[in-house]
């Protein structure tokens, strides 16, 4: 009976943590309202933003009630997932409204949007021509704090006493500082930092400013949100898309190694695996797309290498920005961009996908299991990775996590092909299609538009969903509830 | 100095008193590094520690200097062995003048080592010796009532 008050006690303590970051979520969406002052027609869109702010902040309000007075209550094990996990869900409902509300949207587009910006993925079936530019900016802004997370976000305002716990269920693996709400803050400002200098530097080379914010925002969070039908190809400026390959670069290497850069170990930073192993992947892909493939299409080695370049980066960073369409692409460099995707970007950064960091450990412990045959048994060495924070020694543990996530992955991943299979779709388009939603990168083969079915469009989402949670998290969340609503079940049925 | 206005503090030895301690620094938004030379001594931390682990012997100069220890306000010598513990202290208050280093000390004999430092000690022994006297006598007032 005590055992039962107490995890009434913790729900309590998690519901109200879901309300102060839904309180947080509702802060977030009147943020576009500042487009106003550059734009001032849109006016009349204002109550679309106001009025789902306000519900998130009156549910947000009402449910952190919970935790006001009583401080002690412990959270039982893993339910922290479960706040993280719920605090999404609700984070993208409330952010869909907006879309709703103006009428643009039914509710499986504009909840299959909010959750491609929360979750940086940048799929989208908004037509951005005729969609007003405030609705634009939100999308950016979900992007932005989809991509640090918002647990994070709280954070860097507000300390809790679960915040590790739920610091490391958003998926942040690393640790900047000794003390998390400076890591927080750190983080924080090393990515808005990057975000004001990418703008500037896109207003430097000819984008007007509107664009300018967004495209920085979507760039560094790699997100991949365009205000431009044809995304960064519209510019058909040279300048411009390598601006954008070095934030997208930036976006995706670990916030960690971020420190180390600006700190200015600059030999430290190169010493990192997962970086080595970026560029090394960068250095194969690109030559190999270019050369095999695609001077074929583009007439010239050159404009190939450029094409190349620009979307190798865009879908290893998972951020999903296009100079050029897919459709009449060879299968050859379709293949490499969904290799890519799947890899997807550095670990504790804003990218998706398995992760750079999990296939450069399988990759080494392949090593070095070939080099063990060929030495003595009883032989004693240590396997060590370079990290941000320092050399880590690999135990079997660590191994069998990552490649434990990649068979979950690919598992996912087919589940999800077959689904878009089943409603008619080639092989080829599913798997690029669902290989971008699940690593959150964004790029389109051309199966999301405003009329794709609703099923194809609610697969994508969880597997947007999965992408961004990493798989695991929400497993373990969908578990625990399982496992505490049967108890609590069986106990109602005892008496 | 009546405020706790230290900041950055180093637990050498993850001990249960090294882990408490530096779990409830870290809850109360310090910086916290906890050295310990076995990474299975960590998992005394609480869930909620969110300071840095390093394994280390925190006997070695370099290792503690990768920990930070000449911004660190606060060094705790926490190990289970009071040599180690005099060793640390020595070397946090001698060599790197950090401002205030708390020791354990098992062994009351030893007190003697830290006479000249600026180094404030806790004696288990003592205080476990203060609070027996305190219940005996507890105990004699009961009797006599």
């Amino acid at each position: 009976m005590q055992l039962n008050r107490k995890e009434i006690g913790s729900y309590k303590v998690a519901l109200g943590y879901i309300g102060v970051l839904t309180m947080i979520t509702g802060g977030i969406m009147l943020l576009p309202l500042f487009v106003i002052l550059g734009f001032p027609d849109e006016l009349g869109h204002v109550q679309n933003f106001i009025i789902p702010a306000a519900l998130a902040f009156l549910t947000g309000f009402l449910l952190s009630l919970f935790i006001r007075g009583e401080k002690k209550q412990q959270l039982t094990l893993r339910q922290d997932t479960v706040i993280v996990v719920a605090v999404w869900l609700l984070a993208a409902f409330f952010s869909s409204m907006p879309f709703m509300l103006s009428k643009q949207l039914n509710f499986t587009q504009a909840f299959f949007e909010a959750v491609s910006g929360w979750t940086t993925t940048g799929l989208s079936v908004v037509d951005v021509t005729v969609t007003p530019k405030i609705y634009l900016m939100f999308r950016s802004i979900m992007q932005f704090f989809g991509g640090v997370g918002l647990v994070l976000v709280m954070l860097s305002a507000l300390s809790g006493t679960y915040g590790m716990r739920l610091y490391n269920a958003e998926g942040h693996s690393d640790k900047l500082l000794p003390n998390l709400v400076k890591s927080a803050r750190v983080i924080m400002s090393i990515y808005a930092g990057y975000v004001v200098a990418g703008t500037i530097l896109y207003v430097i080379f000819g984008m007007s400013l509107f664009d300018a914010i967004n495209h920085s925002i979507a760039a560094l969070s790699t997100g991949g949100f365009s205000t431009q039908v044809d995304s960064i190809g519209a510019y058909k400026s040279l300048p411009i898309e390598l601006i954008t390959i070095i934030l997208m670069l930036l976006g995706t290497t670990n916030f960690a190694a971020h420190l180390v850069l600006i700190s200015g170990k600059f030999r430290s930073f190169i010493k990192i695996g997962e970086i080595r192993f970026m560029l090394l992947l960068l250095g194969l892909a690109i030559p190999i797309m270019a050369f095999v493939s695609l001077n074929g299409i583009y007439g010239s080695a050159a404009q190939g290498l450029r094409i190349s370049a620009f979307q190798i980066v865009s879908a290893l960073s998972t951020t999903g920005f296009s100079t050029v369409g897919f459709n009449n692409w060879l299968p050859l460099p379709i293949f490499l961009i969904v290799i890519l995707m799947l890899i997807g970007g550095g670990a504790g950064s804003t990218a998706g996908g398995i992760k750079l960091y999990r296939i450069y450990l399988m990759v080494k412990a392949f090593l070095w299991n070939l080099r063990r045959k060929f030495l003595p048994e009883h032989l004693v060495n240590e396997d060590v990775v370079y990290r941000p924070e320092g050399k880590l020694f690999i135990e079997e543990k660590h191994i069998s996590e990552a490649s434990n996530y990649a068979f979950i992955y690919m598992v996912m991943l087919f589940l999800g092909v077959g689904v878009m299979l089943a409603n008619g779709y080639s092989l080829q388009d599913s798997l690029f299609e669902f290989a971008s939603s699940l690593g959150t990168v964004g790029l389109s083969i051309g199966i999301t538009l405003p009329s794709t079915p609703p099923i194809v469009l609610w697969t994508q989402i969880v597997g947007m969903l999965f992408g961004r949670l990493e798989i695991y998290v929400i497993f373990i969340a969908g578990i625990k509830i399982f496992k505490d609503a049967r108890n609590r079940i069986a106990l109602a049925i005892k008496k | 100095m009546k405020k706790n206005n230290y900041n950055y503090i180093i637990v050498a030895g993850c001990s249960r008193f090294g882990a408490n301690i530096a779990s409830m620094l870290s809850l109360q938004g310090k910086d916290v590094v906890v050295l310990d030379n076995d990474s299975r001594s960590f998992r005394k931390l609480s869930p909620g520690y969110s300071g840095f682990t390093n394994i280390a012997d925190a006997t070695d100069i370099d290792e503690l200097t990768r920990a930070g220890i000449e911004k660190a306000d606060v060094v705790v010598a926490a190990t289970n062995d009071d040599n180690t513990n005099i060793m640390i202290a020595q070397i946090a208050s001698k060599i790197f003048n950090v401002p205030k280093v708390v020791s354990r000390l098992y062994d009351t004999e030893k007190e003697i080592v830290y006479q000249d430092f600026n180094i404030q000690i806790i004696y288990p022994s003592r205080l476990s010796m203060n609070e027996f006297e305190k219940l005996i006598l507890t105990d004699d007032m009961e009797v006599l009532k």
